[in-house]
């Protein structure tokens, strides 16, 4: 068939089939009706083969190419995921994130390691000695929480503002709720922002994660230790207990994400290092994104219960429970979902599995 | 003569053995990503560059600063009736500008966020299907390693890889690609006043499809070079035609008016019957004029 010919027979669908690219731009490719879908998706046959044809019989640069792009967004088009919707999102925080996690759950294991060995040892030190605190928290965070946790403490008076420097932006007839909701979002921009920045810098072979763990280990570390030393350890650990559950947990699990990462490049097993790094890479980012939702969770309790006027009794019953409910979540939920994750076993995921079946067996 | 010679060559190395493309890796260094689709075609996308991804940035930088800017001013309204929440609020917001913004704008905008869209280029699977939730947020998570020493960490990644693909992309199995405009081939120039060549100069030789479309193509696009350049250039394919065709008439015709020979080698060979000349000669009728003017 002669060129001229081909393209004036084929132009008209050509052109169609631009309209309909144009018009699902504007429109919503689901609102089509079914057997427009079907008829569009058989053009994009039929223009794929011209671009085959064209190409086979070098039929020019200018063709190709507009070919090429016609097919390129169909391609786009009809290939494309199905979108997201609030039950993928349930799913996914109810089954997706604790099977994943525990099919990964050496790497948060590593991570705990990382994270709350050094916590413990620089709590112990510094606790016994307190004159070391200064050698990792700085001064004026000293004397910050000497006044927060001190005899004076806001914990005990809920009507006051907890340092100095929110004096500058609280007027003094805010109330304990809108106070409260301004430490709610700093901590979700702070907390979270570290969890996920210790996930992210996994990727340098893993050394940025495992320096943020180690970091925010000894340093709450410190903090913990330091505190209890001066007297005030009753008014610290009530107002920890009930948040540290899904905080510290979740930074474990974030730096446990972080540490698939740089695992994935170091040991990439049967895979190339690439390969192996988009695969595990796309299991750690769903693990990350769960441990940044339980911060999200973790800043709430954080701003709105833990600094409340409750008796120090029920904080520490309910921040028990709260350990428990993460326990339970994270080892079991989901647990009886016909979907399997992706589980790629390994060895090192041996002790983990253990874990798996006992809660199997228990529930 | 080379650049010709050339384009001629690799085009039709590419369309007789596309399939070279995939089993051995192609070393030179190209802006083509090709992937395969299920319909067994080829697709051609054409790679961003660093200096192009960094415009894009930089745009939404500003945007993202613009975001802040805003917020913070109607934050300060609010914040005379609830000075607390309003602080937690933009502190949202501003964890929301510094985590989600790239993940939100290209994991439900189809792979671009607005500088991306102004600067035409877009975010896909290096399988050539379009960016979703999990990719994106992976991609615009690892930014942060990548942005280490002004990006210097995901610059030198960038090319130190065939496809331009920083940490992030690497991670999420991403490519960023420019985006071309649809346009509607050029209509084939149509030649009235050029008579097809004497069947009695010429041998057998019958020049293939592919030369007939560079000849189609570089005349489409004479008016880019200078007049002398486009005369040499197209002296060199007039002379190595004249000679493979055996062309025997007016050899002043293949020196002095080069372009006019090749317009002549094509309307000799690409149109086989009078009729099919006819339905083009009055469906590209504007087209003459300009024809006419530039090939003297």
């Amino acid at each position: 068939m002669n060129k001229h010919k081909f393209i004036q027979q084929r132009q008209p669908h050509w052109k169609q089939f631009e309209d309909f690219l144009m018009d699902v731009r504007r429109n919503s490719f689901a609102r089509l009706p079914a057997e427009e879908i079907s008829k569009y998706s058989q053009l994009l046959r039929e223009v794929s083969n011209d671009l085959a044809t064209i190409r086979s019989r070098g039929w020019g640069h200018d063709l190709i190419s507009y070919l090429n792009d016609l097919v390129a967004r169909g391609h786009n088009l009809f290939y494309g995921a199905p979108p997201a919707n609030l039950a993928g999102v349930y799913h996914y925080l109810a089954v997706g994130f604790p099977q994943l996690f525990r099919a990964n759950i050496g790497y948060f294991l590593t991570a705990c390691l990382l994270f709350f060995l050094p916590l413990g040892i620089s709590w112990y030190v510094v606790q016994n000695n307190p004159s070391l605190a200064t050698r990792v928290i700085p001064e004026e965070l000293m004397a910050n929480f000497d006044l927060m946790y001190g005899e004076e403490s806001p914990l005990n008076k809920e009507e006051e503002k907890i340092t100095d420097e929110e004096d500058a932006f609280l007027s003094k007839e805010s109330t304990f709720g809108d106070q409260r909701a301004s430490m709610a979002g700093f901590y979700i921009n702070h907390n979270v922002g570290i969890a996920l920045q210790c996930f992210a810098l996994g990727i340098l072979l893993g050394i940025g994660t495992i320096y943020t763990l180690l970091f925010n280990g000894i340093f709450l570390g410190a903090v913990s230790g330091y505190i209890v030393s001066q007297g005030n350890g009753e008014r610290f650990l009530s107002f920890v207990i009930s948040h540290g559950s899904f905080e510290l947990t979740a930074i474990a699990v974030a730096g446990g994400a972080g540490l698939m990462l740089g695992n994935a490049l170091i040991h990439p097993g049967q895979r190339t290092r690439f390969q192996s790094l988009q695969v595990r890479g796309l299991e750690a980012v769903q693990i990350a994104g769960g441990a940044a939702v339980m911060l999200v969770v973790a800043a709430l309790i954080e701003a709105f219960w833990s600094p409340s006027s409750i008796p120090n009794l029920v904080k520490y019953v309910v921040g028990s429970g709260l350990w428990i409910l993460v326990f339970i979540y994270l080892g079991f939920a989901g647990l009886q979902a016909d979907t399997q994750p992706l589980p790629v076993r390994k060895k090192e995921r041996s002790k983990p599995t253990e874990v798996g079946f006992n809660g199997g067996r228990k529930s | 003569m080379t650049s010709t010679l050339n384009s001629d060559e690799t085009a039709t190395n590419s369309v007789n053995f596309p399939q070279q493309n995939f089993s051995a890796q192609r070393e030179v260094l190209s802006l083509e990503m090709q992937i395969e689709t299920p319909e067994n075609v080829v697709l051609t996308y054409q790679l961003a560059g660093p200096a192009q991804r960094y415009i894009a940035y930089m745009i939404d930088l500003a945007i993202r600063l613009a975001i802040l800017f805003g917020a913070w001013m109607v934050i300060n309204m609010v914040g005379i009736v609830l000075p607390g929440t309003a602080i937690g609020i933009f502190l949202v917001i501003m964890f929301l500008n510094t985590w989600g913004y790239y993940t939100i704008s290209e994991g439900f905008f189809k792979g671009q966020s607005i500088g991306k869209h102004v600067c035409g280029l877009r975010v896909i699977r290096d399988g050539g299907y379009p960016i979703t939730f999990w990719p994106a947020l992976l991609r615009n998570l690892v930014r942060s390693a990548d942005a280490i020493i002004f990006y210097g960490i995901g610059i030198t990644t960038m090319l130190l890889t065939r496809r331009f693909q920083r940490l992030g992309d690497l991670v999420a199995g991403t490519v960023v690609i420019q985006e071309r405009s649809l346009h509607l081939p050029r209509k084939p120039v149509i030649l009235n006043k050029i008579q097809p060549l004497n069947k009695n100069d010429i041998g057998s030789f019958v020049p293939r499809d592919e030369v007939l479309s560079l000849i189609d193509e570089f005349m489409g696009r004479r008016h880019v070079l200078t007049y002398e350049r486009g005369h040499a250039l197209a002296g060199i394919l007039a002379n190595n035609l004249a000679q493979r065709l055996n062309y025997s008439g007016d050899p002043q015709k293949v020196k002095q008016y080069p372009m006019a020979f090749l317009a002549s080698v094509y309307k000799t060979f690409s149109f086989t019957h009078p009729q099919e000349e006819d339905e083009f000669a009055v469906s590209s009728h504007p087209r003459k004029q300009t024809v006419e003017v530039s090939l003297e």
